[in-house]
């Protein structure tokens, strides 16, 4: 563990000093990052000026929703989307070889070797986002109830890069999984509706538990929210997807490396 | 003259060749934009459950918005074509443009069309699949000069559109990395465009601004027109404010094409 940790802290280091040197770089993509979370935010805003309650959430209740989705996705694209994304890429190419050969478990390396600054300095906008809400919802957590939302929030996290490992490791066998990303993206827009506006069955099978990824961002939500409080089945769910999730993604990711063949040329 | 516009039906028959061997990349995005159209319908639907109408229309009349919205984008929305020029200018291949007699801009607007051939004849598909759902929901004005008002703009618009993509391609003579400009005007265009909610629905005074910005021509405009969410008047404006937008972005295209021209460095052979 304290080796792993050591090797993280490295690549930490090493994205840090690169973002340094690009700091237009950095500046370009905070404002990117930021201004998608705006637009977000505008859509709410808009369709609560004609409207008092969507699917029964009120404005700040989906603010909350939204602002917890985002807090998601900001610890996905600074922890882990470009380590993931390049995966993709070195696995057609045959650069992925050079992690075979670095000292730790490849899955781990392959997707921890790049850290995303932009998207970690949008993370604390998007908890004031959350925190703004709450406030505006007269909301007083207790340091429990903050913590339950944090490991929550980290469930999402875990369920959201293991799904994302797995699309990206159809690379193995498909060879190339250009495209794949931009699905994935499609999928996270779901996360930012109440769970309560899907009536049909089968958007409900599908978008609430076969991919979890409206349990992810409405469970924590609803735990703020003083009307749901805790729920023992939501939070035991989205552990439960986390765990599950995690253990399909190295299951998969270690089935397709064995098919890894380098490049041919 | 006959002769001139040849070599731009080769280029354009080229590019069709070209993007069909895309074809199911384009198929795949096509079906995942289904998924866009059903987050769309989950919250408008939910929205509507708690109004009758917003900003006077009904859900019917919103869906429809949104999916005339989605065939558009695949028909005349510049998809990757900034980074395509940007690719062409970082890597050298621009240079073999500069020693033949053609112009690069209608070469690579041939190419355009080409591809929104190609990618908006693949949306039809997954459309036609989910008609069966959505054909109860969709209805259309039945004013036939819609039609014939929409249809210009739909062409001015595909111009605006490419006009700013290789307005943003251009930037690589000027700047190594143009990702990050890109992804920022998406944002932009999707928000002021109108691809995030009918921007009628926004406060009238930002609608007043929104009007004069060439987003509002990118996309809102002609998908408003066919749907219905704009009258007559604003119609003959809009038209005059969109021809404005079209002569002043291709003269900026021209401007930064001579401009760039004057950095670039061709190297090697």
């Amino acid at each position: 563990m304290h080796h792993y940790l050591r090797i993280w802290l490295a690549t930490a280091r090493y994205s840090i000093v690169r973002t340094l040197m690009f700091r237009g770089d950095f500046f370009v993509w905070s404002v990117v990052e930021l201004f998608w979370m705006t637009v977000n935010l505008l859509l709410i805003s808009v369709i609560y000026g004609h409207t008092d309650s969507i699917a029964g959430w009120s404005k700040y209740e989906m603010v909350l929703l939204v602002g917890t989705s985002m807090l998601i996705q900001r610890f996905l694209m600074g922890f882990f989307w470009s380590s993931i994304f390049e995966m993709g890429r070195n696995i057609r190419t045959g650069y992925f070889d050079f992690y075979l050969a670095q000292p730790g478990n490849v899955m781990f390396m392959a997707t921890t070797r790049k850290l995303d600054p932009d998207g970690l300095i949008n993370a604390f906008v998007a908890g004031g986002v959350v925190i703004y809400a709450a406030r505006q919802l007269g909301l007083h957590p207790g340091l429990g109830d903050i913590a339950l939302y944090l490991s929550m929030v980290f469930s999402g996290l875990v369920v959201h890069y293991s799904i994302l490992v797995l699309s990206i490791s159809l690379a193995f066998w498909l060879t190339s999984a250009q495209g794949i990303e931009g699905s994935y993206f499609t999928l996270t827009e779901f996360s930012r509706l109440p769970k309560e506006a899907f009536k049909g069955v089968v958007t409900r099978i599908l978008f609430v538990w076969l991919l979890p990824v409206v349990v992810i961002s409405n469970a924590p939500a609803r735990l703020l929210l003083t009307r749901y409080g805790f729920e023992w089945k939501w939070a035991g769910a989205l552990f439960v997807f986390a765990a599950l999730w995690f253990a399909l993604a190295v299951f998969v990711f270690h089935r397709g490396l064995r098919r890894y063949a380098s490049a041919s040329s | 003259m006959l002769s001139s516009l040849n070599k731009y039906r080769h280029a354009f028959l080229i590019g069709l060749q070209s993007n069909l061997v895309y074809r199911w990349n384009f198929a795949v995005r096509g079906f995942f934009s289904l998924f866009h159209l059903t987050v769309v319908f989950i919250l408008w639907g939910a929205a509507f459950a708690g109004a009758k109408n917003i900003g006077g229309f009904d859900f019917g009349q919103t869906l429809t918005y949104f999916v005339t919205l989605l065939v558009l984008q695949f028909f005349i929305g510049a998809f990757n074509e900034d980074y395509q020029i940007s690719e062409e200018i970082r890597n050298g291949l621009i240079n073999q443009f500069l020693l033949k007699p053609i112009n690069y801009f209608a070469y690579r607007f041939s190419i355009y069309v080409a591809a929104r051939l190609v990618s908006g004849a693949l949306i039809l598909l997954p459309l036609l699949i989910a008609l069966p759902f959505l054909g109860s929901y969709l209805t259309y004005p039945h004013e036939w000069w819609r039609l014939a008002l929409g249809l210009p703009a739909v062409v001015m618009s595909a111009l605006i559109q490419f006009s700013i993509a290789y307005c943003f391609g251009m930037l690589t003579f000027w700047f190594l990395e143009i990702q990050g400009f890109v992804i920022l005007s998406m944002a932009i265009e999707v928000l002021l465009g109108g691809q995030m909610f009918p921007l009628d629905l926004m406060p009238a005074g930002i609608f007043q601004i929104a009007r004069f910005l060439p987003f509002f021509y990118q996309m809102y405009f002609p998908g408003a027109i066919f749907t219905g969410r704009i009258g007559l008047p604003m119609i003959y404006q809009g038209l005059a404010i969109q021809l404005c937008w079209v002569i002043a972005l291709l003269a900026l295209n021209q401007l930064l094409w001579v401009r760039g021209l004057r950095r670039h460095t061709a190297v090697g052979g």
